[in-house]
């Protein structure tokens, strides 16, 4: 079922459901065109897609947008959205664009824009790209100044090799990991660097798809619990992994067979990574876990929160030197390292957490185990945006005794428990997502329900 | 002054033509193939190109906009057009589209556009198609409805290649080992025309602006005064003849031995006649071709129908009374059916071969053979709204001709005729006269242009 808006057109790029309505060949084509004329004159552009069949059509239209404005378009084909990222930086080129649409649905589809070194864009080039894309004056060199479009094949093992600078792959060779790939570019990178440093992985829905994909392409413990979890006691393995469709996010089952919750991939990395890190800054949006805290403290890291949202995400990098900061991310399972120049990645986060397994020499569930327990409990309810200021105010006065932060809806703050309520940005609903220490926390959360409940 | 404006692109019945960048933009490439996608109903689409600097990236617009459309898209690359078009009716595609300007300059791209048969669509299908462009009612594929992109670069060319050999005696072609000059302006015909004329026939080439990857070197269109070059080549390397041709390959200009590149009537009177001794039929051409068509057609008791200009238009009539020749004298295009319904520069090619190997006579004697008229071409512009009055007055100085006014104004008498007709894609009148003596045509020339003002 198509949602009232599938099309979203905003600072992160342009997603939306392929076909009538939504995204359709029009908009990669003028993004495409927008993309060129923003880029500096003759630049190479990468392209990287996800195994979506619309994306043959879109990146078809995107190559002839960026050849019309005069960037040569150095295509990758099908594959993840951190490859192409890779492949910017060391190919040296004025930016790239990557197509796929991660965890959504096969039927959903978007474009991603990243400028040189394969960085996001800062929410000042993408309002100037917006900017370009609205007015619709694109900067068409004449026959003469065409770019061209090259296939390029070594993307990928350059990408590896970087990998294996970063990360001991002997030390990781004696772990048993099953993977679901759900039929995206993960198959392609894990069979690759199988290959190349003999890993052990066993590789689930590992066939590259693009009109069905064996689940939901979500890396949620529900899924985890649904798909992969029930696999991993069976097949004897160390962990299992689960990744979207271009392998930016990653989800985690233990050995003993459970699906860790999404928000645990951050907490993980943060204790692999701030005590070999020289930043001790950890960016976490205002709705990923208060274990966040707890980890840094005790690394001597400090938590900045941030607005939800990858833009937001963005901003506070470049408030900050890249030195400063350890890791960036969500409870969503999507993090970007600093030695992997912030891309969200969940290859390079899969390959942290079994690093941090063998630096240990535990298994995932014990060093979980070893973490203070947090419940989170999360919802949704219908508001019309006209009554979302009324509802913030009164949550305001309602919850007057906690500490509070306005930055992205409202948060507040006790020293054993929060909440955060938001707006979506795509649909009329607010999310409302409640976290205890210790034990779920019902209470708050039913009240802040009832509030929202009481103005939808 | 309304010829002062510059027509930089057009969208319209015969397709969508424009000067690459600001004018034919890829948005537009790939709306029009989506409507064309539409159109078709999805299914197997061709795809081909010349050689322009534009193709490329035309060609992935148009992918795009097809694969929009549901199509499942067979890329065949750099080919001419006739091969394209003969290719689209084998294989039973859907239709096709060939990304050429043809004749017009490198700074020009356009989509030329075909149905299941590799032929033109009619007038109304053309109606219908543009109505569809302009409602912007496409096809708006989901991700479930998206087919794939696959290449066939090798079937084409063999495949147009056996339908031409099957209708000429080519072992005596290749016994002559002809030494020919070939000026394909670095178009598609570039590595076509050599591995037909050397491979398939057995001539040796002198050959110029056979590099594909190269600008055009002379302007596309091949009229005697830009084919001085080809010209010298076979005059001074002693070839029988040289053949030229548009980017795309669909006309032929041919060169006698003595460096005198043939009026493109008489190209297509030479075919004509060579393809009547081989097969039994009529002939259609357009309004503005020679009468020498009609003397040839009468020494064989065959008919001759006339059409409006246009290759569509041609292709139509030729259908409707199953003439096994045709063309339009007046831009070097010869149509064959039994190759395909197109205007073929090789059908051209491997006819007049046939000709010089079994009549074993020089072509400049062939030539002198045929009837014998005197032509002169002109142009005028004229102001939006005076066509009428200007037409008017041209009949009326001429009050003892037949009239024919099938396309624009064409006047008859028994050995001599004028054809006036407002051009399609500019305010310009184009005027021809043809005449038995010289000085009649010129007379006539000068009437004409004096009834203009």
């Amino acid at each position: 079922m198509t949602p009232a808006r599938s099309l979203r057109i905003s600072h992160v790029g342009l997603r939306g459901i392929v076909g009538p309505g939504g995204l359709t060949a029009r908009h990669g084509i003028d993004f495409a065109c927008a993309f060129g004329t923003f880029l500096p004159e003759g630049g190479a552009v990468v392209l990287g897609r996800d195994p979506r069949a619309s994306g043959l059509m879109l990146s078809e239209g995107v190559k002839s947008g960026l050849a019309a404005t005069g960037h040569d378009v150095i295509d990758l084909g099908v594959v993840s959205t951190p490859v192409t990222q890779h492949a910017i930086r060391r190919l040296g080129a004025a930016g790239g664009i990557s197509i796929g649409a991660s965890h959504n649905a096969a039927e959903w589809n978007a474009l991603k824009f990243f400028g040189q070194n394969g960085t996001y864009l800062s929410t000042g080039e993408a309002s100037e790209l917006l900017d370009i894309y609205h007015l619709r004056k694109f900067h068409f060199t004449g026959y003469r100044g065409l770019g061209a479009v090259r296939s390029e094949s070594g993307a990928l093992d350059a990408y590896l090799t970087e990998l294996s600078d970063v990360y001991d792959f002997d030390h990781l060779r004696r772990f048993r990991v099953v993977v679901d790939c759900c039929n995206g570019t993960s198959g392609l990178i894990l069979r690759r660097l199988m290959e190349r440093f003999h890993l052990p992985f066993v590789l689930i829905n590992e066939r590259v798809e693009g009109v069905e994909f064996a689940h939901e392409p979500n890396t949620s413990a529900r899924i985890v619990g649904l798909q992969l979890a029930p696999l991993v006691q069976p097949l004897k393995a160390d962990a299992g992994f689960l990744f979207d469709v271009d392998s930016d996010r990653v989800a985690i089952a233990t050995e003993e067979g459970d699906a860790a919750s999404e928000e645990m991939v951050m907490p993980l990395l943060a204790d692999y990574v701030l005590p070999r890190s020289e930043g001790k800054l950890i960016i976490a949006n205002l709705s990923t876990t208060a274990l966040l805290e707890e980890i840094a403290g005790r690394h001597g890291g400090t938590v900045v929160r941030v607005p939800v949202g990858r833009q937001a995400a963005m901003d506070a990098l470049s408030a900050h030197r890249p030195e400063q900061i350890a890791l960036a991310g969500e409870g969503t399972g999507a993090v970007m390292l600093s030695r992997f120049r912030f891309v969200y990645d969940g290859i390079t986060s899969m390959l942290g957490i079994l690093s941090l397994m063998a630096e240990r020499g535990e298994p995932v569930s014990r060093i979980l185990a070893g973490y203070p327990r947090y419940r989170m409990l999360k919802g949704q309810a219908p508001l019309a945006p006209r009554n979302v200021p009324a509802l913030l105010l009164a949550l305001q006065q309602e919850f007057a005794g906690g500490r509070q932060n306005t930055l992205d809806g409202l948060r507040v703050d006790w020293p054993n428990e929060w909440f955060h309520v938001r707006v979506s940005q795509t649909e009329s609903i607010v999310r409302v997502i409640a976290e205890r220490r210790g034990d779920a926390p019902h209470e708050l959360y039913n009240a802040v329900m009832e509030r929202v409940w009481g103005m939808s | 002054m309304a010829t002062a404006r510059e027509h930089n692109l057009k969208i319209g019945v015969s397709g969508i033509r424009g000067v690459v960048g600001e004018f034919l933009t890829p948005a537009l490439a790939a709306d029009f193939a989506q409507a064309f996608g539409t159109y078709v109903g999805g299914g197997r689409v061709v795809v081909g190109r010349d050689t322009r600097s534009s193709g490329p990236m035309i060609e992935h617009a148009v992918c795009c906009g097809l694969l929009a459309a549901g199509c499942e898209v067979v890329r065949v690359g750099i080919l001419p057009t006739p091969t394209i078009q003969v290719y689209v009716g084998a294989t039973h595609a859907r239709g096709g589209i060939a990304i050429t300007a043809s004749h017009n300059p490198a700074e020009y791209n356009a989509l030329k556009l075909f149905n299941h048969e590799g032929l033109f669509f009619n007038s109304y299908e053309r109606g219908e198609l543009i109505d569809l462009y302009h409602q912007s009612d496409f096809h708006h594929s989901t991700n479930a409805q998206i087919r794939g992109i696959s290449d066939d670069l090798e079937r084409p060319m063999r495949l147009h290649f056996d339908r031409v050999l099957a209708r000429v005696d080519a072992a005596p072609i290749r016994a002559h080992a002809f030494r020919l000059g070939l000026d394909a302006v670095n178009g598609a015909g570039s590595i076509v025309s050599q591995r037909f004329l050397r491979e398939e026939l057995g001539c040796t080439l002198e050959a110029i602006a056979v590099d594909p990857a190269q600008t055009f070197p002379r302007p596309a269109e091949p009229t005697p005064e830009v084919l001085g070059e080809v010209a010298a080549l076979v005059r001074d390397r002693g070839c029988a003849l040289g053949f030229a041709q548009d980017p795309d390959g669909d006309r032929l200009a041919i060169i006698d031995e003595t460096g005198r590149v043939l009026d493109n009537n008489d190209v297509l009177a030479l075919v004509v006649d060579a393809v009547l001794v081989r097969l039994p039929g009529d002939v259609a051409v357009n309004l503005t071709t020679s009468a020498a068509i009609d003397d040839i057609a009468r020494t064989h008791g065959r008919r001759v129908y006339r059409t409006p200009v246009g290759e569509a238009n041609v292709v139509e009539r030729m259908k409707a009374v199953g003439a096994v020749i045709g063309g339009e004298g007046s831009s070097g295009g010869i149509i064959f059916p039994a190759v395909q319904y197109c205007r073929d520069s090789y059908t051209g090619m491997a006819f007049v071969l046939d000709r010089l190997a079994a009549t074993g006579e020089p072509l400049s004697s062939l030539a002198a053979r045929l009837p014998r008229y005197f032509r002169k071409m002109g142009k005028a512009a004229f102001a939006h709204g005076r066509l009428g009055p200007l037409m008017q007055a041209v009949e009326a100085a001429f009050p003892d001709a037949e009239i024919d006014r099938t396309d624009g104004l064409k006047l008859i008498w028994a050995d001599r005729s004028i054809h006036v007709r407002a051009s399609n894609t500019e305010p310009l009148l184009r005027m021809s006269v043809e005449a038995r003596q010289e000085s009649v045509c010129q007379d006539l020339y000068a009437r004409v242009s004096s009834a203009l003002g």
